[in-house]
């Protein structure tokens, strides 16, 4: 527990969590509702051609389908990066000496680590549901349209999954900052893993078979057929607005244990070379 | 390997070869007894961080043993009895100074109520409440020397601890260290400064491309003394002295001789000289200092001992 608090009190006490944290809000609620809103209200062609849809969509009881959409990328993506700072600075400071030159165990010091990454998730999703549900209802309510809210097992099950593609993506992170001690390139092989390679090898599928197995094992690519799994059952069409848009790759069942797969290797992995390797210096 | 409870640091054939083929420490073998302050002591690359690292358990030995407090290195029950620094104190930069000694007292398990002892002991109290990232070296350094005494241990592992401190700062950092050894407590203390060692220290270990090549008290090390002699013509005195069965090597040093000779020889030395028209202004006996011993000891091709 002790080696628990420490690690929360790094995370909470660090500047870099609360920009990641705002950044994610601010992005979300931007392409959620912000921009589509604007497009929605500023193009009366738009508006007649499709507009009523788009509304649809930014309605409460479309909150689950709108704001998962944006957890396999752009969440995913802003989790990596506090999964690296929180493995790798400690690398780059020479930290780690302090932390495994005290009581606790290199194995403890690492899981204390990972669930205190797990515990700083939280917020992310919570808060971020919780903007989304005062955007929808703000919007609701500008539009005269009636407030119908998603039944709490459904947002639970949307929070579960946001929290899950997230720690899958954190763990990465974790994982490219114990092979590369440090933060820099962590973060740098993590953008272009996610922004790029991922995009690129998806765009060849079709022409290449190989591709096409190994795409089904991408971290995008099962997070949005999870995503889009549960935003079928709920809004009957998946996908959110504006440029959060989610498709179903593969089933449901398999993202999850493709998912489940992969944030086990991630971690025993970590943990594996953190309580192997020797600690050199600060690098 | 002995498991007694004097001996707080064991190693017996200790090895360290990088992947890269390095070989960092070379079949290193010590002891270092419970409530003495041990000196190590080496040039650059020598192996002395290496070693370090090993007695914490930060670096896997290739081969050998290694005992720590009765205990396997890097081990819980071996680490909550330990302070240290290892080269330049590192903590979380966005921290105050006392909010990281409260990570590294949890990380411990150590009471918080003796972080303030801590910071009051290297005189940092009235900084506690700064930012890590704006503290001068010197005060990094009190705060490790801070962050080792956290747990009160039976064992201090300190490497270059006066590294950034000014004159001052280094004499009380010196007298904090002797304070320290006093009684029960074991220091084991690396490092560049012969006088600092020379002060502090009870025995002196000097390693070598990784090897012990000299362990002992400092008096022990230092027993060769020398006879140093001022006199003119410097170049006839040392014609009369290279003639003398007495007397061993001698080093000129601009216008003194050192000379290895008994000093019971002293007597008809000056003799030998004063007869044959030798003025002679000085001749005494000078101890060797520790600087001596180590520059003659590294200098050497062969390691010895």
């Amino acid at each position: 527990m002790d080696s628990l608090i420490a690690e929360l009190t790094l995370l909470r006490k660090r500047v870099a969590t609360w920009i990641l944290l705002g950044f994610w809000l601010v992005l979300t609620i931007l392409f959620a509702y912000v921009l589509p809103y604007y497009a929605y209200k500023g193009d009366i062609r738009f508006r007649e051609r499709g507009g009523a849809a788009l509304l649809a969509i930014m309605l409460p009881h479309n909150l689950v389908a709108s704001l998962l959409s944006g957890f396999p990328f752009f969440g995913g993506t802003i989790i990596l990066i506090l999964g690296v700072l929180t493995m790798g600075s400690e690398y780059t400071w020479g930290t780690l000496t302090s932390a495994f030159t005290q009581r606790a165990s290199r194995l403890k010091v690492f899981f204390s680590k990972m669930l205190a990454l797990a515990i700083a998730i939280v917020p992310f999703v919570l808060l971020v549901f919780l903007l989304g549900f005062i955007a929808s209802l703000l919007i609701a309510l500008a539009e005269n349209q009636p407030i119908d809210l998603p039944s709490a097992w459904q947002v639970l099950q949307a929070l579960a999954i946001a929290w899950f593609i997230m720690a899958v993506w954190g763990s990465f992170g974790v994982l490219i900052a114990v092979l590369s001690r440090g933060t820099s390139l962590a973060i740098g092989l993590g953008l272009i893993y996610g922004l790029v390679l991922e995009g690129i090898i998806s765009a060849f599928t079709n022409e290449i078979t190989l591709l096409d197995y190994m795409s089904k094992a991408f971290l995008r690519t099962n997070g949005y057929s999870l995503v889009a799994s549960l935003a079928t059952t709920v809004t009957g069409g998946g996908g959110g607005p504006g440029g959060l848009q989610s498709s179903q790759i593969v089933s449901g069942t398999q993202a999850v244990l493709v998912l489940a797969l992969e944030i086990v290797v991630f971690i025993i992995v970590a943990a594996a070379l953190v309580r192997r390797r020797d600690v050199a210096g600060s690098s | 390997m002995a498991n007694g409870n004097d001996i707080v640091i064991e190693t017996r054939a200790l090895t360290k070869r990088y992947r890269a083929g390095i070989l960092a420490v070379d079949g290193l073998s010590m002891n270092v007894k419970r409530g003495e302050v041990y000196g190590f002591v080496g040039p650059n690359g020598a192996g002395k961080t290496t070693t370090l690292r090993m007695l914490l358990g930060l670096v896997h030995p290739t081969s050998g043993q290694c005992r720590v407090l009765g205990e396997k290195p890097g081990t819980p029950e071996a680490l909550g009895r330990i302070g240290t620094i290892v080269e330049t104190p590192a903590f979380y930069p966005y921290l105050s100074g006392r909010d990281n000694l409260k990570v590294l007292a949890r990380l411990a398990s150590t009471p918080y109520s003796r972080i303030d002892a801590a910071l009051d002991e290297v005189d940092l109290l009235g900084r506690a409440g700064d930012k890590f990232k704006s503290y001068s070296l010197g005060m990094k350094q009190r705060l490790g020397m801070a962050a080792a005494l956290l747990k009160d241990p039976d064992l201090l592992i300190l490497d270059e601890p006066t590294n950034g401190l000014d004159p001052a700062g280094m004499a009380e950092m010196r007298g904090l260290i002797r304070e320290l050894g006093r009684g029960e407590r074991t220091v084991f203390l690396s490092s560049h400064l012969m006088g600092e060692l020379e002060q502090i220290c009870d025995r002196i270990g000097v390693i070598k491309n990784g090897r012990i090549i000299a362990e002992g008290p400092l008096e022990e090390l230092r027993h060769g003394s020398r006879l140093k002699v001022r006199a003119a013509p410097l170049e006839r005195a040392r014609e009369l002295l290279d003639e003398m069965e007495v007397v061993g090597k001698i080093e000129q040093d601009t216008d003194t001789l050192l000379v290895e000779a008994d000093p019971a020889s002293t007597a008809a030395i000056n003799r030998k000289l004063v007869e044959a028209g030798v003025e002679v202004s000085e001749l005494f006996v000078a101890k060797l200092s520790l600087e001596n011993v180590f520059l003659s000891l590294t200098e050497e091709d062969e390691p010895r001992g």
